[in-house]
């Protein structure tokens, strides 16, 4: 029935030169038969050695072939997974448009080691899940996550590190030590993503797996430890958040959390950092004994480890409280306290910061003498240091203290309008010496008594 | 009619349109096709030649003489539109007795597509592909396994010569391949095939579609001849969940669209769906009495079968079978009932009232009479 189905040949006048008649077909096996059955044999062997699998690596991509592999191998969930992810970063690329920076980057399908990666770390996965072996598929899949540290491989990062919280919800045997790692693993790319509510939920999650274990990573700390640090990092930036849209209930709500968070995690340094954040935040809405009794917390911790940086930074923090509420006396004894402080440790960028808070203080005061002497300090220390912004600003508050303490003493010497008077404005006018202002507080206060 | 070949004209040789022996016979009615004997002639009128019997007149006998080229021109498109449509025709015949099962039936339509589309096209293009591997396609199912060989090595010769040719052909192509292969026993060529086959589907169709997923039976088909149950479970319930998900998008746009009109599914497309989830179900009720063991395994094939007879009565129900459909709704209400979670039952019981209400009307005019 076969021949029925070949193309019927139109019959020709002449037989095709070309076409090979039984008998001359026969006479020639016999030939190449006969002579050298070696080489024959060779060639058979030179063929055997060519499987399909071989031409097939020649033949197509090699994105093709481990995906064919995979199959013949029966991994079909993972040849599902290795493909809708190809087909995802095609999609995702196409969407972003040939602007984008999606469009210029690698292809995966251009990076053959990722591709052998993938296939390997998945079968591995899919052969433990059909053996009920959760913790391998977990492994093999926090495995894959990790071997995605590139940046622009975040996306495969983000999926695997699911794909990981999935397999280790799983696990039944650890008491859900690797379900908590595993949601920090998430909760740290979040975090580095810029997803706080997400990152937020997962370290929550973390939080919540690891109270009461005595787990400890690599570095020995336990994990507890680490989820309270991370969480009130991210209450820390949560609340800066709201802070900059100037929601201060909530950035407080906020803050408490991480300061409790700080609190649980018993390590003092950033329990005082944490205070001194929350103490800001109430200072910034503006209830300032609150403010002042987390800010002396803040000054006890820091005093009792010795910090002298955290303890000036206290000083000036409570003496801007006391600033607002009116005590400027009080406020000005403690400004005094960071200046010693400061002095005492050789903090010179603080010292300068002091001396020209105290000028301020005092300019606020009406006392120019004063802070003009802390100015002109801290425009020294400032030169001294040589940081031009703070130089210029210390100049210009000098100026403008010098300028209010002559203001007075030229007034006068306006209001009296004698002819010396008028003289010393007028030599005052060419010279502008420095020295002259002396004279001219001298001279008015000689008017004054006259 | 009989006829003679002695008697036939110097140069021309009327042969069966069969197997090409020197013919004997004339159909009566068209006067254009011949056989060896009675038997090949009862075969073609059973499998195709009943249908085109009238088209292949014009087609097959010699232009009339035409004295301008445009005439000749017109001609010339007439009879290639002609056998298109016959191409087409015995196409669609020869693939409805293949899912039917018919293989024999098959073969005279399959071999008379694969003529007329050589007709139009020439002899060595890719538009031949689909006929050639639909008569592979049949041999296999007679068990001529070298005639279907033969067919798919032209196939494959083809294919490899035109480089760019679709992925749907490359798909049909590794599917017919694995077929041939998982027949003659060759159980890892099969799965290279039928791996490259699930590829191409995917491709061209997408992961979840319904053509991949026959793609997986057939492979699961191998593990199971293989016996690695394991992959081979995991692959059924694979193309169980994808017709599920695809069963239950056809309910709904036939709930959204009110009424019937469109039909979803022809017979033999049912017919081979339906063929396709018994065999799932069969291979997870043995799975139950092989592993009794396992409760694990026990709920999680009870939640398997409420899905394979969920979908089943959801086929029938498309088909619109409703007695049947009705009770594979029970039972699947009945297994959904047995496991603990199920997120099924709300279907499950609107399509057995759907499939009551059908029944209702139908079983009126019994009652009556």
């Amino acid at each position: 029935m076969a021949s029925a189905v070949f193309p019927r040949q139109k019959t020709r006048f002449l037989p095709d030169i070309n076409e090979k008649s039984p008998v001359k077909a026969s006479l020639q096996r016999k030939e190449m038969k006969k002579p050298n059955r070696g080489s024959g044999e060779r060639e058979r062997i030179q063929t055997t050695t060519m499987n399909a699998g071989e031409i097939a690596q020649f033949r197509y991509s090699l994105h093709q072939n481990l995906c064919v592999s995979m199959l013949q191998e029966g991994f079909h969930r993972s040849f599902k997974e290795f493909f809708s992810l190809l087909q995802r970063w095609k999609a995702d690329r196409l969407a972003a448009g040939p602007d984008s920076k999606l469009w210029l980057t690698h292809s995966l399908e251009e990076q053959p080691h990722k591709l052998e990666k993938l296939k390997e770390h998945l079968t591995r996965a899919e052969a433990a899940q059909r053996a009920d072996q959760y913790v391998e598929v977990y492994e093999s899949h926090l495995a894959l996550a990790k071997f995605f540290s590139e940046p622009e491989d975040m996306w495969l990062r983000h999926h695997f590190y699911k794909l990981s919280l999935k397999a280790a919800r799983e696990v039944k045997t650890d008491s859900s030590r690797r379900e908590a790692e595993a949601n920090a693993h998430l909760a740290h790319l979040y975090l580095e993503r810029g997803d706080l509510e997400l990152a937020q939920e997962h370290f929550e999650m973390f939080h919540h797996l690891a109270v009461g274990q005595s787990w400890q990573d690599e570095s020995g700390h336990t994990h507890l430890f680490r989820s309270c640090e991370s969480l009130c990092r991210v209450y820390t930036l949560l609340a800066q958040r709201q802070l900059q849209c100037r929601e201060y209930l909530v950035a407080i709500q906020l803050l408490k959390q991480a300061y409790e968070m700080t609190k649980e995690a018993g390590d003092k340094k950033m329990e005082g950092e944490a205070a001194y954040r929350l103490g800001l935040a109430y200072q910034s809405m503006g209830n300032q004994t609150t403010a002042k009794q987390i800010l002396n917390i803040f000054m006890e911790i820091s005093t009792a480890l010795g910090d002298m940086e955290s303890l000036g930074k206290a000083y000036k923090a409570i003496a801007k409280s006391l600033e607002s509420e009116g005590k400027i006396s009080d406020a000005i004894e403690h400004l005094q306290k960071y200046l010693e402080v400061c002095q005492e440790n050789n903090q010179h960028e603080n010292l300068q910061d002091a001396y020209m808070c105290l000028g301020s203080i005092h300019i606020s005061q009406a006392e120019y003498e004063r802070s003009c002497e802390y100015f002109t300090q801290a425009f020294e220390m400032a030169c001294s240091l040589d940081l031009k912004p703070c130089i210029q600003k210390a100049e210009v508050c000098l100026g403008i203290a010098r300028a209010h303490s002559m203001l007075r003493a030229y007034t006068t010497h306006l209001q009296t309008n004698m002819p010396p008077n008028v003289c010393t404005l007028i030599s005052w006018k060419e010279t502008r010496e420095d020295k002259f202002h002396e004279a001219l507080r001298e001279s008015a206060g000689f008017t004054h008594c006259s | 009619m009989s006829i003679s070949p002695l008697a036939n004209p110097k140069g021309t040789k009327k042969l069966c349109e069969l197997c090409e022996k020197p013919a004997h016979l004339q159909c009566t009615n068209c006067r254009v096709t011949f056989y060896c004997d009675a038997a090949h002639q009862q075969a073609d009128w059973n499998s195709i030649h009943e249908k085109v019997c009238e088209l292949l007149i014009s087609v097959r006998t010699p232009a009339p003489f035409y004295c301008f080229q445009a005439d000749r021109d017109f001609h010339h498109m007439q009879s290639l539109k002609r056998l298109e449509h016959i191409t087409e025709l015995s196409h669609a015949a020869a693939k409805s007795w293949v899912s039917v099962g018919k293989y024999s039936e098959a073969i005279p339509a399959a071999q008379l597509s694969l003529r007329c589309a050589i007709d139009i096209y020439g002899p060595d293009v890719v538009e031949l592909v689909p006929a050639y591997l639909l008569l592979a396609e049949a041999n296999i199912g007679l068990g001529s396994l070298s005639q279907a060989e033969s067919c798919l090595s032209q196939a494959e010769w083809m294919v490899m010569k035109n480089p760019g040719c679709s992925q749907t052909v490359l798909h049909l192509l590794h599917r017919t391949l694995g077929r041939l292969y998982s027949a003659t026993g060759d159980y890892s060529s099969a799965l290279l095939h039928f791996a490259n086959d699930v590829y191409y589907a995917s491709e061209e169709f997408g992961l979840d579609s319904v053509v991949t997923a026959g793609g997986y039976f057939l492979m699961a088909n191998v593990f199971v001849k293989q016996e690695k149950t394991d992959i081979a479970n995991s692959l059924y319930s694979e193309v169980a969940s994808t017709w599920h998900a695809h069963l239950s998008k056809l309910m709904e746009s036939y709930s959204q669209k009110e009424h019937e009109g469109a039909q979803y599914f022809d017979v033999a497309h049912c017919a081979e769906v339906n063929r396709m989830l018994s065999v799932l179900l069969e291979a997870q009720q043995q799975d139950v009495n092989t592993h009794p063991a396992y409760s694990t395994t026990l709920a999680h094939s009870l939640g398997q079968r409420a899905l394979l007879s969920h979908s089943l009565a959801m086929l029938w129900f498309l088909c619109n079978d409703h007695k049947k459909a009705l009770d594979f709704g029970r039972k699947a209400a009945e297994f959904s009932q047995q496991c603990e979670h199920n997120s099924l039952a709300e279907s499950i019981q609107s399509l057995i009232q759907q499939a009551e209400t059908h029944l209702k009307p139908e079983q009126t005019p019994i009652i009556h009479h």
